[in-house]
C-alpha cells in the first residue's frame, strides 16, 4: 500500500493503518519505511477488539484484518486474513473505492 | 470464527486515537468526505 498510496489519494481515498504496537516503535517504523498514510498506534488493543482482529496462537499472533468503509460510514468490504501474509492486493481496495464512487455520485 | 463478526453493510464501529504525531483521528471524521481503508497490522516485532 505503500507504494501505490498516491493511487489511493488520486482515487480520493484515505489509508489509516492501525497496529498494537506503541507510538514509539510506530514513529520507528514508519519513518524507516517511509510509511506515507495515517498511523494509528492501538497498544490497549481497543480498536482491533472493537474490529474484532483475530488473534490466533498457532498462527503466531494477529492476523491481518482490513476493511473499506464508504463515505456513509458503512463497511464495504472486509477481509479477515488467515495467514499472516493473507492480505488483499491493492487492486481489489481499488475496486471496492471505485464502486464507493460511482454510488456516492 | 464467531457469529458477530463485523460485515458489509454494517455502520462502521466508531473510535478515535492519536496517530503517531499526537493529532487525533476519528474515524467518522472521513464520513461523508471519503471513503477509508482500514488496515489492522499484526505488530511490527
Amino acid at each position: 500500500m505503500r507504494d501505490q498510496y498516491s493511487e489511493f489519494i488520486s482515487h480520493g481515498a484515505e489509508i489509516v493503518a492501525i497496529g498494537p504496537d506503541g507510538t514509539d516503535s510506530f514513529q520507528r517504523y514508519w519513518e524507516n519505511e517511509k510509511i506515507p498514510y495515517i498511523g494509528l498506534p492501538d497498544p490497549e488493543k481497543k480498536v482491533s477488539r472493537l474490529y474484532k482482529q483475530e488473534i490466533n496462537i498457532f498462527k503466531l499472533g494477529r492476523m491481518p484484518l482490513n476493511c473499506v468503509i464508504d463515505v456513509n460510514g458503512r463497511i464495504r468490504y472486509v477481509h479477515f486474513g488467515s495467514n499472516m501474509t493473507d492480505i488483499p492486493d491493492n487492486e481489489t481496495f481499488l475496486h471496492v473505492i471505485d464502486e464507493i464512487n460511482v454510488s456516492s455520485n | 470464527m464467531s457469529p458477530d463478526l463485523i460485515t458489509p453493510g454494517e455502520l462502521a464501529p466508531d473510535f478515535e486515537l492519536e496517530d503517531i504525531n499526537g493529532n487525533s483521528i476519528r474515524l467518522s471524521s472521513f464520513r461523508g468526505s471519503k471513503p477509508v481503508v482500514l488496515a489492522f497490522l499484526r505488530g511490527f516485532m
